[in-house]
């Protein structure tokens, strides 16, 4: 085994799920503050681009050219993030971006089954202040993660 | 292609009309409509949809928020005039719209597409309506459903009994039942990774001919959050508080009718969405048992955590029903 994949192994690896909220943002930044510069730490910045239904579009070109622009605006975002982390003192190989399109899992399914896949011991996100009502409605993707989440810690950034 | 509004002669139309309307209801002259714009569609036209004949009716209604009896212009009861049977057009009305409920406003769209996909899923199924897509002239999905003769859960449920203790004794139970063999069918929906979009007291009716409640309506879709059925779970939410108390027991009813009630309430106890509605009916009616009413608040205002699907709600509704059966 190579020293770069025995690194890989020995980092401890956190997974931002990031959208283009404000919340999000401070999740970036709290990561950047708390743990950039420290050797040890490898990050992968995630985003998911929630397809809606075909039926919110007239046509598949509309849907897919909503989908383009989506996913352009959301690449961005993350190598904005990208770049906090990597000025924060994080080492640039070690700082992923990753962007996932899903229109049937949950939000909540979607980052831990990611964080599954990449063994992430820490899954990261920003908080959402949403009434009782709009999480009872439609949910809290922090909440969810904090129920579901099974060998990994989460944060969940104010 | 043969223009399908040539298929049929005058005399050919009237004669199938004869066959399955009363003589004093058969028009003078038949007039066969382009199937494209439902507006110019009136009662006693004709339409055509691959090669069936549809002799229109009346345009269907819906009441909803209180009021009553909007008129669904794009909705006509028609007769099949090859086999008789009464049907439900339904033309391609495509909105998008944003709807506003609790303080939340949210992305809806009511897409034929999506009924139309739907009904290809529930085909054969007993607790949903039947139905197929078809073209109209202009290529849009049409839907030609099967007209249901019988009565909607609402109705059926301020029906039953005298007293809501006796209702809840003797009729419930059976209500209840029915109850989540209709939330199975919402989770069939929701593991084929679709939703019901609508899901409303109104839209389910008990066939006359099978006993067996179906889901109707199922065009509207929603932009969901993190929570993908959250919106339909607070449908059937809605649903068991109406089936239990016999009706929604509102803040203003038990302050006109019953204010020792009423002063007995806290904010806690009123349903999460529609703060005007009680949710602790145990308060209401003290014999409703402890482990159904523990349901009924994942619905209230007071509720911390909430049902994330529709196999959570069943097995504590069948445990509900296992205990009220003694």
């Amino acid at each position: 085994m190579n020293t770069e994949n025995n690194n890989k192994l020995n980092d401890k690896h956190l997974l931002i799920s990031v959208d283009r909220s404000e919340e999000a943002k401070r999740a970036v930044l709290y990561v950047a503050d708390f743990v950039g510069g420290f050797p040890g730490f490898r990050a992968t910045l995630m985003s998911i681009v929630q397809e809606p239904e075909a039926d919110f579009f007239e046509n598949e070109q509309e849907r897919t050219a909503w989908l383009e622009r989506e996913i352009a605006s959301t690449r961005h975002n993350l190598e904005n993030y990208r770049q906090i982390l990597i000025q924060s003192g994080f080492p640039e190989d070690k700082v992923d971006i990753r962007l996932c399109r899903d229109s049937r899992k949950s939000l909540s399914d979607a980052i831990l089954s990611f964080q599954c896949e990449m063994s992430c011991c820490t899954v990261v996100v920003g908080r959402q202040h949403k009434t009782r009502t709009e999480e009872f409605l439609f949910g809290s993707v922090s909440s969810q993660l904090i129920h579901a989440a099974k060998n990994c810690a989460v944060w969940v950034v104010e | 292609m043969p223009d399908e509004n040539s298929i049929y002669s005058q005399e050919e139309l009237l004669r199938m009309v004869r066959q399955w309307v009363p003589e004093g209801r058969v028009p003078r002259k038949i007039r066969v409509k382009d199937t494209s714009d439902f507006f110019r569609i009136d009662y006693d036209d004709v339409v055509v949809l691959e090669g069936v004949p549809y002799l229109v009716r009346n345009n269907e209604r819906e009441g909803r928020f209180g009021i009553p009896d909007e008129q669904k212009f794009w909705v006509k009861r028609a007769i099949d005039l090859v086999s008789g049977k009464v049907k439900i057009l339904k033309w391609a009305f495509r909105e998008q719209f944003h709807s506003r409920i609790g303080g939340l406003v949210f992305e809806c769209v009511r897409s034929p597409r999506k009924e139309a996909r739907i009904l290809e899923m529930v085909r054969g199924r007993p607790d949903f309506m039947q139905g197929a897509a078809v073209r109209d002239s202009a290529d849009n999905p049409l839907r030609v459903v099967d007209y249901i003769r019988g009565k909607t859960l609402e109705d059926v449920t301020l029906s039953l009994g005298g007293s809501h203790e006796e209702f809840f004794f003797n009729h419930y139970p059976a209500l209840l039942l029915d109850f989540i063999a209709s939330i199975r069918a919402i989770r069939y929906l929701h593991e084929n990774a679709e939703k019901h979009g609508d899901i409303r007291r109104d839209h389910l009716i008990k066939d006359k001919t099978t006993g067996q409640y179906r889901w109707i309506d199922f065009d509207y879709n929603y932009r969901h959050g993190a929570s993908r059925f959250g919106y339909d779970l607070f449908g059937l939410g809605n649903i068991l508080i109406f089936i239990t108390g016999r009706g929604d027991i509102t803040t203003r009813g038990l302050l006109r009718e019953a204010p020792d009630l009423f002063n007995t309430l806290t904010e806690d106890d009123l349903n999460i969405v529609f703060n005007a509605r009680v949710a602790n009916l145990k308060k209401i009616y003290p014999y409703i048992t402890d482990y159904l009413n523990h349901i009924l608040m994942h619905f209230s205002a007071g509720a911390r955590v909430y049902y994330e699907d529709t196999r959570e709600l069943i097995e504590d509704l069948e445990e509900a029903l296992e205990r009220l059966r003694g």
